[in-house]
């Protein structure tokens, strides 16, 4: 026998997590190394508007028992950032020194948050959503009946306002050509989505550019400027402007990136010992002849375990899946994003 | 345990300053009014390479040992700390270096063995030290300024601690090292706390304004050094060196005496001599020490000269292992001497024992006119513990008032309804005898006829009987249930605290448990543990060696079958290991296969 395969994953979502236990299905003998930059375990990203449902614990949001990385044999190596990824010596490079290498590696490092460049001056004064940590700290920042500005509002974002408005909170939705993300929305559809939303109780800002955001302390800390001069003021201002894929570690690994990491139907970057799946990569889409971003929690998901199929022998498509859809439901929006 | 109940260990590398970090978190606080209890592991090499492991319980009330599981590891050398990451327990915190200067070994980075359930905390520790500084030594320092930030604990009595700590040093190495605490602690409070570590203020009580960190050693020093001691013979021998080297400071104040001799014959040869001469006199070694003071402690048994011996044992035999710890003197100690030479062994079981066992221990010599060791080891040497010293000395002041001179010759041996005789000091008039080694008479002239050895004999031995009374000296202790239990837990020395907190858990967990203490080994008190025996259905004997020398002990005086928990691992026992053998024996009645046995005076005697 020889030695055996070792994989590593970069990102331990669902799509991270998900490709670790195909792996693990698969090759009984795998060295599966798990590498994030988060100190928790895999949570499920999409419940963290539960802590303004009351929960505090981050216990309470784990996907997975901790015991399960054990069952399985997954290596979590978590607080461990990725600074490169050479291609050719199959190695990875962390910040802490060390050189691991691999087998075959899996990119599943999703994307941060985007922020339009007008307001990038202003990232300083914004509330965060995309970790736990981040969250917690959102939560502190908005009181019982506290107002939150959301910017943009992508399905992400939307979700949280929900549950924000569901909780007695203010929501003021400044829209921008990033609402309703990564839907895209024909002009006749958008003001029944608005329609939706205002009927749902969040306030809605369209047309208004932001120019600036300022501190000015107080009740409501947060004030975001119009370019027209009329101003909106609020406990926290979140951006929720879709998702910048996290690719910047993988530069100088060889690989074929445009905005995400550029595959094939079968998750291959590239590089044949390197796949990718979820928010980070665009996929070849032989229907359209170039390359996509899938998004959706589901779709993440699937991208993971198929990538983990194909990484172990099999040659399994990503076919094109249904378009996202989105409608409002009983007035209230439905989006297929949000299924898991 | 209500309150805080946290255990952090420091691990690093010999030169990375892990005891330095350790003895500078434990007197924090203490100084803050917590409960603490501390014990260092260290290699027997001094610099360069090896293992230090500091390991600190703070806690809002007293604590009896070490927790098998720490709170929080901090790693100041990954490749040392790795192994002890199963230590911590789950949502506990693991603190390392995230940003190292050398190039990490493949998989020898701490991010790669966190457990899944453990919070990893990475902090540039080097660089923190670095920059706020000017060099990367004080990193240890900077870790607990990291440490402090994350658990917001008050950085004042940090400082006060580094204050102190480095102190006649030059400034610029207390400024570097403020610098590192203060730099780390504003990283450390930056940083979003996962884990489900806390601490709640202390609870400080009026007598916390008294409390000190002291060791076993510490302790030991002050209680010698309280009840007078006037000579002191010794020759370095880790980890009795401590006793020594802290005499040396104190004897010469108080105009008492204090050499170095060339090896521990002359040691302990001095000591016996001295106390021949009429002063308070004692010596401290170690297992390979104590064997070569086995002729003369063979002298001081048949001369019937007071003197005092502490020995703190290490691993064994031989050189064995200096710097770990072991229960396995037991037997050299009670029975190490050619011919029947009984004498008084104490075993104190924590930190402030020591202090009372080392004063106690010259009333002892004195008043039954024999050698006495004072038994520790190095878990207890070594340990710190809080303690608070009492308002007056308890001890009692030296009590020799010369010869009570009547007709004839001075009869030094003479038999006594206490069976201890008139003793003269050398050149007293009327005190006029002969001392040796041989068997002698009642004038001290050397005998042997049958029925003279045979009244000696008898006579050496019975006027120790009373010893097991002595007035201020606990003897033996029970703790815990009253009346028949199931299980009781029989212990000694250092292992006791560990048996303490087994006790506690399983009486948390609903099973009625007794535990009893034995602090004078020889002679037994023998009614004290037959009571004990009479009220628990099976007896559990834990103790640091391999062959169970202290329930072999127990087995022969009593009779009576013990279950045997034995360690020879250089490690102190683990609170688990006593716990499940208790649940065991309670639920079934049978030891576990392969950890004890349960032999009675059958097996003691074959």
């Amino acid at each position: 026998m020889g030695e055996p395969s070792r994989y590593a994953i970069i990102g331990s979502g669902s799509a991270g997590f998900g490709a670790a236990r195909t792996i693990r299905e698969r090759d009984p003998e795998a060295r599966i190394s798990l590498v994030t930059i988060s100190s928790l375990p895999f949570y499920n990203r999409y419940d963290l508007p539960k802590l303004f449902l009351g929960v505090e614990d981050w216990r309470d949001l784990l996907a997975v028992p901790t015991e399960v990385f054990d069952m399985l044999d997954i290596q979590l190596r978590r607080a461990s950032r990725v600074v490169e990824v050479d291609g050719r010596n199959l190695t990875i490079q962390f910040a802490h020194n060390e050189v691991m290498g691999f087998d075959r590696l899996l990119v599943c490092s999703g994307g941060g948050g985007y922020l339009p460049a007008a307001l990038s001056d202003y990232r300083h004064l914004l509330h965060d959503f995309g970790s736990f940590e981040q969250a917690v700290v959102t939560r502190k920042a908005v009181p019982k009946g506290g107002t939150v500005i959301m910017l943009g509002g992508d399905m992400i974002g939307l979700d949280l306002a929900f549950t924000l408005v569901d909780t007695g909170h203010k929501v003021i939705l400044v829209t921008n050509d990033h609402t309703f993300w990564p839907h895209q929305i024909a002009p006749e559809e958008r003001g029944e989505l608005l329609d939706a939303l205002t009927a749902t109780g969040i306030e809605i800002i369209d047309g208004r550019r932001p120019t600036a955001i300022e501190d000015i302390g107080g009740r409501l800390p947060r004030r975001m400027v119009f370019s027209d001069g009329t101003t909106a003021s609020g406990n926290v201002i979140m951006a929720f402007c879709g998702q910048q894929p996290s690719v910047e570690f993988l530069l100088s690994a060889g690989i074929d990136i445009e905005r995400g990491i550029l595959v094939n139907t079968q998750l291959q970057s590239s590089n044949d010992a390197i796949w990718a799946a979820g928010d980070v990569c665009q996929i070849w889409s032989d229907a359209g002849k170039g390359y996509k971003f899938y998004h959706g929690w589901k779709n993440v998901r699937i991208m993971g375990e198929i990538a983990a199929r194909n990484m172990t022998g099999a040659e399994e498509a990503f076919d094109d899946p249904d378009p996202l859809a989105i409608r409002v439901e009983d007035g209230r929006i439905w989006s297929s994003f949000w299924e898991h | 345990m209500h309150g805080t109940d946290l255990q952090i260990a420091i691990c690093g590398s010999a030169g990375d300053g892990t005891i330095a970090a350790g003895d500078i978190l434990k007197r924090t606080m203490a100084l803050m009014g917590y409960k603490v209890i501390a014990f260092d592991l260290y290699p027997a090499e001094i610099r360069g390479f090896g293992k230090c492991i500091a390991r600190v319980r703070v806690s809002s009330e007293q604590a009896y040992s070490l927790k098998h599981h720490s709170d929080v590891l901090v790693s100041l050398h990954d490749g040392h700390a790795i192994p002890h990451v199963g230590e911590v327990r789950d949502f506990g915190a693991v603190i390392f270096d995230d940003a190292p200067i050398a190039r990490v070994a493949e998989g020898g980075h701490m991010s790669a063995h966190v457990r899944p359930a453990q919070i990893p905390y990475g902090a540039s520790l080097r660089a923190i030290s670095e920059q706020a500084s000017g060099n990367a030594r004080g990193r240890n320092i900077a870790a607990l300024g990291y440490l402090a930030g994350l658990y917001d604990i008050p950085p004042e009595a940090f400082q006060q601690t580094i204050m102190r700590k480095f102190a006649g040093k030059p400034e610029a190495v207390t400024e570097a090292n403020m610098q590192a605490f203060d730099a780390g602690y504003d990283v450390g409070a930056g940083v979003f706390k996962l884990d489900d570590v806390t601490m709640e203020p202390p609870s400080y009580q009026a007598e916390g304004a008294r409390a000190v960190m002291m060791t076993g050693n510490g302790a030991t020093v002050r209680g010698l050094l309280d009840a007078g001691i006037e000579c002191f013979f010794g020759y370095p021998i880790t980890p009795a060196t401590s006793i020594m080297e802290r005499l040396a400071q104190e004897m010469p104040l108080r105009g008492a005496r204090l050499l170095q001799t060339e090896d521990e014959i002359s040691a302990i040869a001095a000591t016996i001599g001295a106390g021949y001469a009429g002063a308070r006199a004692a010596t401290a070694t170690s297992g390979p020490g104590l064997a070569l003071m086995a002729e003369m402690l063979g002298l001081g048994v048949m001369a019937e000269v007071p003197s005092v011996i502490v020995v703190s044992q290490r691993g064994g035999p031989s050189t064995g292992m200096p710097t770990k710890t072991e229960q396995s003197d037991l037997n050299m100690a009670v029975f190490g001497a050619s011919g029947d030479a009984q004498r008084i062994v104490l075993a104190p079981t924590n930190v402030e024992g020591c202090y009372r066992c080392a004063g106690k221990a010259f009333e002892l010599a004195e008043r039954h006119q024999t050698p006495v060791i004072v038994l520790l080891d190095l878990y207890l040497s070594n340990r710190y513990e809080t303690v608070i010293p009492p308002k007056t000395n308890p001890f009692a002041p030296k009590p020799f008032e010369g010869p009570s001179v009547g007709g004839g010759p001075f009869r030094r041996f003479a038999e006594t309804p206490t069976n201890v005789s008139p003793r003269a000091l050398p050149g007293q008039a009327g005190g006029v005898h002969t001392i040796t080694g041989l068997e002698h008479n009642e004038l001290g002239r050397p005998s042997d006829l049958p029925e003279m050895h045979a009244a000696m004999s008898r006579k050496r031995h019975e006027k120790l009987i009373a010893a097991t009374e002595h007035p201020g000296l606990t003897v033996a202790k029970r703790f815990g249930d009253e009346g028949p239990v199931p299980v009781g837990i029989l212990g000694w020395g250092s292992t006791f605290g560990e048996i303490l907190e087994a006790m506690f858990a399983a009486q948390a967990e609903g099973l009625p448990c007794t535990a009893m203490k034995v602090v004078m080994l020889s002679p037994l008190p023998l009614e004290h543990i037959e009571a004990f025996f009479a009220d628990c259905t099976h007896v559990l004997v834990p103790e640091l060696n391999y062959e169970g020398q202290f329930a072999q002990l127990i087995c022969g005086a009593t009779g009576k079958p013990v279950t045997r928990l034995t360690r020879a691992t250089g490690t102190p026992m683990q609170v688990e290991d006593i716990l499940s053998e208790v649940r065991r024996l309670a639920a079934t009645g049978q030891p576990s296969e392969g950890e004890t046995d349960e032999r009675g005076l059958e097996a003691s005697l074959s």
